[in-house]
């Protein structure tokens, strides 16, 4: 708990200091740490604006898992937004796999890779699984992901494709929906 | 004008206007405060309700720092006038996106306070924590103004005030509906009463309406009209007969007396004729048979002549007292100097009582009866001529003097006077002080004056010390 308080007075300075900076659209070419400091808040916020099926946890305090795919560009911030958290009495957990075959049993699956093909891979796999994908690669709606961080006017934003959404069983707020882009990329054959 | 003496229609009208307002009074400051209360509870909840819904909203916003979401959910605000201020404060407390109403200028707190809603100076305002699930991510604060009540509460005091004339007009009418079985029949009763002490007529009976007290009422009214008018039936017909009874009794006394005066007069008057005989021939018997009698005969003659004499002085008062009886009471200004004059010089015998030394003061007109006022001088002066005459130097002092509304005149003499312990037998008729070997006379003068000042309307009386002298007054009213 502490350790949360902590975070979170981290947590508002940087923030703070993020806003400073987005009045003078420098944002663009800001630190990454600050804009995945973002993302990984946006990320813990998905799973409470998310509901997957009943059966995609096997027991009541099954934990929720975040699982990040290669790259891990959160560091340990994501694990110091999460601790400690619930999502409908499930403790919210982060995961971090080397292969992509180890993700098969978490709920929401962040990836950074480069690769296009080990990127459908990993789609197609989740999308089985009812899991929330989620990338910030510029294709990755286009491949059948599901959400997709990008910049905007100085400002994180995310797109989200309600269909590939639906294959997976996910049922996504609407007031979730209403603070994102909704994109439907034609069907992949 | 005071309560009680309002017509009974306008005081039934005052109570039930009284209680009709007081009731509607209290029963309208009773729902007033209920509608307040209610109001406030409800305006509270409302908002709560509204600050939920908001709150509930805005959770994506925050959660993805998006304040033109916040923004957008926050002017819906506008479809709720009262609402005057709203904002969003991230989970650092930090203000995120806010609402004003465009008429308004509100501060809005520097950062979030404790959950929950309160009254504040005509404005609730509170906060509502935002949560997504369990994750707290701000804070939503709402101001409403208190306009909803000040309006709700003008049509509340319209529909009262029309509540109020309306429930006055009914209750005046119902009131004038129902007041007749009420004041028509006292009304009714009132209205006999008064032709009742108005015309005295007992046979008028007032009409019953209803079986309730007032017509108890009525009933008790007309029974004791009933018994009224038998009694003064009863008192009339006595009356009546009373009357009657007494004429009938004066006409029988009146000529009883009338009879009785009639026969005192026919006997005085007749014995004056037997009388009268008895004297010639006694003055026969003396002129013509002189020289026939001795001296004893010539001394019985006289004997009987001096008696007749007498006796027919007798008949003559009684004859007089009988006679004012019967005479008209004829009033006139009488000159009662010239009057005293009259007598005195008729009284004044030469060689007799030339001697009596008279006082003769100021006597004042007075209105009677002259003929019975000239007898009273006479009676008096010549009962003080008679009773002084055995004095050397009799005196005789006639006066007046006013009483009152009355004159008394007297007449004062130095003779012989009368013991005053017997002057109540003075003015009695045949009642004498002095024996006749004393003083000749009837015993009817002083009666005679008693009875003729006591028709005038005056009084008599004497004072008098035996053997210095007597006075006596008549007193008559004044002209």
């Amino acid at each position: 708990m502490k350790k949360l308080i902590k975070n979170i007075w981290i947590c508002r300075y940087r923030i703070a200091i993020w806003l400073l900076f987005s009045q003078s659209s420098v944002l663009a070419q800001s630190t990454p740490e600050l804009e995945y400091q973002l993302k990984a808040v946006f990320l813990f916020n998905f799973t409470q604006f998310t509901e997957w099926p009943a059966d995609s946890f096997h027991s009541d305090s099954e934990p929720l898992v975040i699982g990040i795919v290669g790259e891990n560009p959160f560091g340990a911030y994501l694990e110091s937004i999460v601790s400690g958290e619930m999502k409908g009495g499930h403790p919210v957990v982060v995961k971090y796999y080397k292969d992509e075959e180890d993700a098969g049993t978490c709920h929401v699956l962040f990836f950074h890779i480069k690769d296009p093909q080990r990127r459908k891979e990993i789609i197609e796999g989740a999308t089985d699984k009812n899991i929330l994908t989620v990338s910030d690669d510029a294709a990755f709606l286009k491949e059948g992901g599901m959400v997709r961080f990008f910049t905007s006017s100085n400002k994180i934003k995310f797109q989200i494709s309600l269909n590939a959404c639906k294959k997976a069983r996910l049922e996504l707020s609407s007031k979730l929906l209403r603070v994102a882009d909704i994109i439907e990329p034609p069907e992949i054959k | 004008m005071l309560f009680a003496n309002l017509p009974i229609q306008k005081k039934l009208l005052r109570i039930v206007f009284l209680i009709n307002a007081i009731v509607l009074f209290l029963a309208g400051i009773a729902f007033f405060l209920y509608e307040v209360h209610v109001f406030r509870t409800s305006t509270q909840e409302k908002l709560s309700t509204i600050g939920k819904i908001i709150a509930s909203n805005s959770t994506a916003a925050l959660a993805f720092d998006s304040p033109g979401d916040a923004k957008e959910i926050l002017s819906a605000l506008k479809t709720e006038p009262h609402i005057v201020a709203a904002c969003l404060y991230d989970k650092n407390g930090k203000l995120f996106s806010n609402y004003l109403s465009d008429d308004t200028l509100q501060v809005l707190p520097a950062e979030p306070g404790s959950p929950g809603y309160h009254f504040s100076a005509g404005h609730v305002e509170g906060f509502e924590q935002v949560k997504q699930e369990s994750v707290s991510l701000g804070t939503l604060y709402l101001k409403s103004d208190m306009g909803a009540i000040y309006d709700r509460l003008k049509i509340y005091a319209g529909v009262f005030l029309l509540v109020f004339f309306v429930s006055f007009l009914l209750a005046f009418l119902l009131v004038k509906i129902l007041l007749k079985s009420i004041s028509l029949p006292i009304m009714a009763l009132a209205e006999t009463a008064r032709a009742i002490s108005d015309k005295k007529d007992y046979s008028v009976r007032s009409v019953k309406m209803g079986a309730d007290e007032l017509g108890a009422l009525t009933d008790t009214f007309n029974q004791m009209l009933d018994e009224i008018q038998q009694q003064d039936s009863h008192l009339k017909q006595f009356n009546l007969n009373l009357e009657n009874m007494v004429r009938a009794r004066t006409l029988q006394l009146e000529s009883v007396n009338k009879e009785l005066e009639s026969f005192s007069y026919s006997v005085s008057h007749d014995l004056r004729a037997p009388l009268r005989a008895i004297v010639g021939f006694t003055s026969i018997l003396e002129d013509e048979y002189n020289d026939k009698l001795d001296d004893e005969g010539k001394r019985i003659t006289s004997v009987i002549r001096k008696n007749t004499v007498k006796m027919g002085r007798l008949i003559d008062d009684l004859l007089a007292f009988s006679r004012m009886s019967r005479q008209d009471n004829k009033k006139s200004t009488i000159d009662m100097q010239a009057m005293v004059d009259e007598v005195k010089a008729s009284l004044v015998i030469p060689g007799n009582n030339e001697k009596i030394r008279w006082s003769i003061g100021e006597l004042p007109p007075v209105n009677a009866n002259p003929n019975m006022i000239k007898q009273v001088w006479e009676n008096l002066i010549g009962n003080s001529i008679k009773y002084s005459g055995k004095k050397e130097q009799p005196c005789i002092e006639i006066g007046s003097f006013a009483k009152k509304d009355h004159i008394v005149f007297f007449v004062k003499d130095n003779g012989a006077g009368f013991d005053v312990r017997y002057s109540d037998k003075l003015f009695k008729v045949f009642q004498r002080l002095h024996t006749p070997e004393e003083f000749e006379g009837t015993g009817v003068g002083l009666a005679l004056v008693d009875k003729i000042i006591s028709r005038e309307g005056g009084s008599v009386w004497a004072e008098s010390e035996l053997g210095k002298g007597a006075c006596f007054y008549f007193s008559l009213p004044q002209a």
